[in-house]
């Protein structure tokens, strides 16, 4: 310990304040968010004292607020997209990769640039097809949309570990595309699956705009458009919507506390190998 | 299909067709609801449509109006604004986090701090706004700590100035995690000789950290840069969640008169032009930004 902290220059040190400050700004507020939503306080700050382990705010937001319905509707959706999204994109990187596509590249470009459009570009004529289609309060709505160049990316990337003298071997052996497919190079790229699964369940998850605009039927609810509407209505009750905002916030940690290599890896991964 | 002395489909063909069938799905999704939509958006930018009667071609009409526009000049210039003070903060924090932990801290605790940070990114836009808006109260808790040392804490979303830098301090706590992850990826793939050389010519750490450590990972800045310009356009959970865009049009964003124009005013026309000037904008900063990215490289 001694030996160590001779070492230390006051960049180092400085540093590590610095390291150690942005942590606690990282974890005060959502550490506030979980005791807040334990207490009855009309006001913005509480004493210790007010913290109670009977989770009345949950009891009251579950029964009363439709959340419970909420948070079926965001289970649902978010758990259809993931299997769509790795569905199509699991198929397209296959396809783009290991298939001798006529212009396949071109394709493949297009198809990126199309990350670079801000969602809210599209979100006028989205809606209007949407609702020509009747699709609008559906869980379909809220899915189908979901898969996107993004997942292709990521797929695509990890394709390219599978080697090609397995997929002829297989071919040779007499196996059909559908068995090469599910039986071959899906095992092989489940790590990907697995990271795309967690990137696009988050997303889900939490993605408001889309909900909101596609939404009007209080039943169809997901959380963050729930929250919302709790926050707007109940502006005075802190722990009430603090309970919202908590349960809002656990699947998506829970998640992250068990995978969080994957979580980390998927980002660093989908990132860096562009 | 085989009646010639030639299969038609050749073993390539074969593969080629059952290519395509494997891409079509994804090709479909994304032709449908990213591409066909963009060139609806121009269509509809030059209509009046909403939804009760049919849309009515006026041509450049919207476009004219949108220059009279005051909200939209507030908002072009708080995305500006938005652009200019978010995405600098969010590359220097989490380029510095990152290039210090990975030097410093590969340790457990380094390790913790990197999850603890990334925690903020999971957090639904919604949820986290909810918990800001409360702790930027006037009675809230920063300024009950203010109090403490007998400063009279601002209205800290009352004011046009400090609503605006409120959006951008939830909006850099949110994804500084994000980058961090990224931004330690690369920096672990910096040579440890070449930063073991310049420690032995005397280099000061952050001789290193500039000249060593940011050259190297230059690549990833321009990806980072890029991601949170795009994030940065696209902000609307926070703007709508912590100030609806006000006092005022202090806080608007191009993406919140969006939706704005569409879902509260059911002006689709006039909301699709929006959206195209959105584009413009976003594929305008993309060019600048390449320009420059390549302009450097080339004095290198």
């Amino acid at each position: 310990m001694k030996r160590t902290r001779q070492k230390r220059s006051p960049v180092t040190i400085l540093g590590m304040v610095f390291v150690a400050v942005f942590v606690l700004l990282c974890a005060l507020p959502l550490i506030y968010m979980v005791l807040m939503s334990l207490t009855q306080s009309e006001s913005p700050y509480f004493r210790l004292r007010d913290i109670s382990l009977d989770f009345a705010n949950y009891k009251t937001i579950l029964i009363r607020n439709n959340y419970t319905q909420a948070i079926v509707n965001s289970s649902i959706v978010a758990v259809l997209a993931c299997l769509w999204t790795c569905f199509v994109s699991a198929l397209a990187g296959y396809g783009f990769e290991k298939k001798p596509i006529p212009h396949k590249e071109l394709v493949y470009k297009i198809m990126l640039a199309t990350m670079m459009i801000p969602s809210q570009v599209t979100l006028v004529p989205l809606f209007l097809i949407i609702r020509e289609m009747n699709w609008l309060n559906t869980y379909s709505a809220l899915v189908i949309p979901m898969a996107g160049a993004f997942g292709v990316m990521m797929m695509r990337s990890f394709m390219k570990s599978v080697p090609d003298v397995l997929i002829e071997a297989a071919q040779i052996d007499g196996c059909s595309e559908f068995f090469i497919f599910f039986k071959v190079v899906l095992p092989l790229v489940k790590p990907a699956t697995v990271s795309l699964t967690i990137f696009t369940f988050v997303s889900t998850w939490n993605s408001f705009i889309w909900p909101l605009v596609t939404t009007t039927d209080r039943t169809r609810y997901t959380l963050p458009v729930a929250l919302s509407l709790l926050a707007t209505n109940f502006e005075k009750n802190y722990g009430l919507i603090m309970a919202g905002a908590t349960i809002t916030f656990l699947v998506p940690f829970i998640l992250y506390c068990i995978l969080q290599k994957q979580f980390v890896a998927g980002i660093a991964l989908g990132s860096v190998k562009e | 299909m085989n009646e010639g002395k030639r299969p038609f489909l050749t073993r390539n063909r074969r593969q080629a067709l059952y290519g395509v069938a494997y891409i079509l799905p994804a090709c479909a999704v994304i032709t449908v609801f990213c591409i066909v939509t963009i060139f609806m958006t121009v269509y509809y930018s030059l209509t009046e449509y909403n939804m009760l009667t049919p849309a009515q071609f006026v041509g450049l009409k919207n476009y004219m109006k949108i220059f009279q526009d005051k909200t939209f000049r507030a908002a072009l210039e708080n995305t500006v604004k938005y652009v200019i003070v978010t995405v600098p903060a969010q590359v220097c924090i989490s380029l510095g986090l990152a290039a210090f932990l990975a030097e410093k801290m590969q340790n457990r605790t380094g390790g913790f701090a990197r999850s603890v940070m990334f925690v903020p990114y999971i957090i639904s836009g919604i949820a986290a706004t909810a918990v800001w808006s409360i702790i930027f109260k006037p009675d809230g808790v920063i300024n009950t700590l203010l109090g403490q040392f007998d400063i009279k804490g601002p209205n800290w979303l009352g004011s046009g100035n400090l609503a605006f830098l409120c959006v951008c301090i939830v909006a850099v706590w949110k994804n500084v995690g994000y980058f961090l992850v990224i931004y330690y990826a690369g920096v672990q793939g910096v040579s440890k000789e070449q930063h073991e050389a310049a420690t032995c010519d005397g280099a000061s750490p952050m001789q290193r950290f500039w000249y060593i450590t940011v050259p190297s990972v230059k690549p990833i800045t321009y990806m980072v840069i890029t991601l949170s310009v795009i994030q940065s356009f696209q902000i609307f959970d926070v703007v709508y969640q912590l100030t609806h865009g006000g006092p005022g049009t202090s806080t608007l964003t191009l993406a919140y008169i969006i939706y704005q124009a569409a879902f509260k005013d059911w002006k689709m026309g006039y909301a699709s032009a929006l959206a195209v000037m959105l584009l413009a904008f976003v594929l305008l900063v993309n060019l600048i930004q390449d320009l420059f990215f390549k302009e450097k490289e080339g004095k290198r």
